[in-house]
């Protein structure tokens, strides 16, 4: 299965503002994504409560895995997202 | 080495416990719980401004119910220490649309503030866990439920301790 592995870019971490425009994404795309951290097991990357459990800090490495048609673009996408600075960016829609 | 856990419920007093309380709404709810926070010292009264601000800057409901108000990152300085709690609306409180129940809300400064965060949302991805925070009726409960290692010595319950495992 196509995986990225990434380095979380965001000052405050995933979670707040960043995860909900990170979640948000991830369930806009056409295959499922799932985003795990260390070697717990993976949670959906389009579920709030599933990545914020992960945790992860600024610096924390996720690695992020989906299947199907188009995954590798839509695996670049969401790992660009988190390699960035989500708290700068404006959510499409709180 | 203590897990997140035992900080998550080594946070949660049980004068923060308020299992029958009652809001308007959203705000009226969120004010509650700072004034609790207020109420045990952990936070300057200023500090419900705060988490009045960051709700409308970005909605705390996290799914199942539940919704855990706290502050700005501006709003850190108005906390005396880090604390949680925990405010039932057996009612309902309107969320903006959403349902919310159970209240955790947060006073924490450094990132104990996340790992707080990422313990709630493993125990809430549990939906027996999450319906049990939404209807115990013992605060002792309560906080078992948010420490692993006090519900292995909550063994006074038959009912609860079917899955036969030993500590």
């Amino acid at each position: 299965m196509p995986e990225r592995t990434v380095i979380i870019g965001s000052a405050q971490g995933l979670h707040a503002r960043p995860a909900k425009i990170f979640v948000h994404r991830a369930a806009q795309q056409p295959v499922p994504v799932s985003i795990r951290a260390g070697d717990r097991a993976p949670v959906p990357a389009s579920s709030i409560l599933g990545v914020l459990s992960l945790g992860a800090a600024q610096g924390t490495e996720v690695v992020l895995s989906a299947d199907g048609d188009g995954a590798d673009a839509v695996l670049d996408e969401l790992a660009e997202l988190l390699a960035g600075d989500l708290d700068a960016e404006e959510p499409d829609h709180v | 080495m203590r897990s997140v856990a035992d900080r998550a419920a080594g946070l949660l007093a049980p004068e923060a416990i308020r299992l029958d309380a009652r809001a308007a709404g959203r705000d009226d709810a969120v004010r509650l719980c700072g004034q609790v926070l207020v109420d045990i010292g952990a936070a300057e009264p200023g500090y419900i401004d705060a988490m009045l601000d960051r709700e409308r800057s970005i909605s705390t409901y996290l799914g199942e119910g539940v919704a855990i108000p706290h502050g700005t990152n501006e709003g850190r300085d108005l906390i005396r220490r880090d604390a949680l709690a925990f405010v039932r609306f057996p009612e309902g409180a309107d969320w903006n649309g959403e349902p919310v129940t159970v209240c955790i809300a947060i006073a924490a400064r450094g990132d104990g503030h996340m790992e707080i965060l990422a313990e709630l949302a493993q125990a809430l991805m549990d939906p027996d866990k999450a319906r049990e925070l939404r209807e115990a009726d013992d605060p002792d409960r309560i906080l078992a439920l948010l420490d692993p290692r006090a519900e292995e010595e909550h063994t006074t319950d038959p009912l609860q301790t079917g899955q036969g495992h030993t500590v």
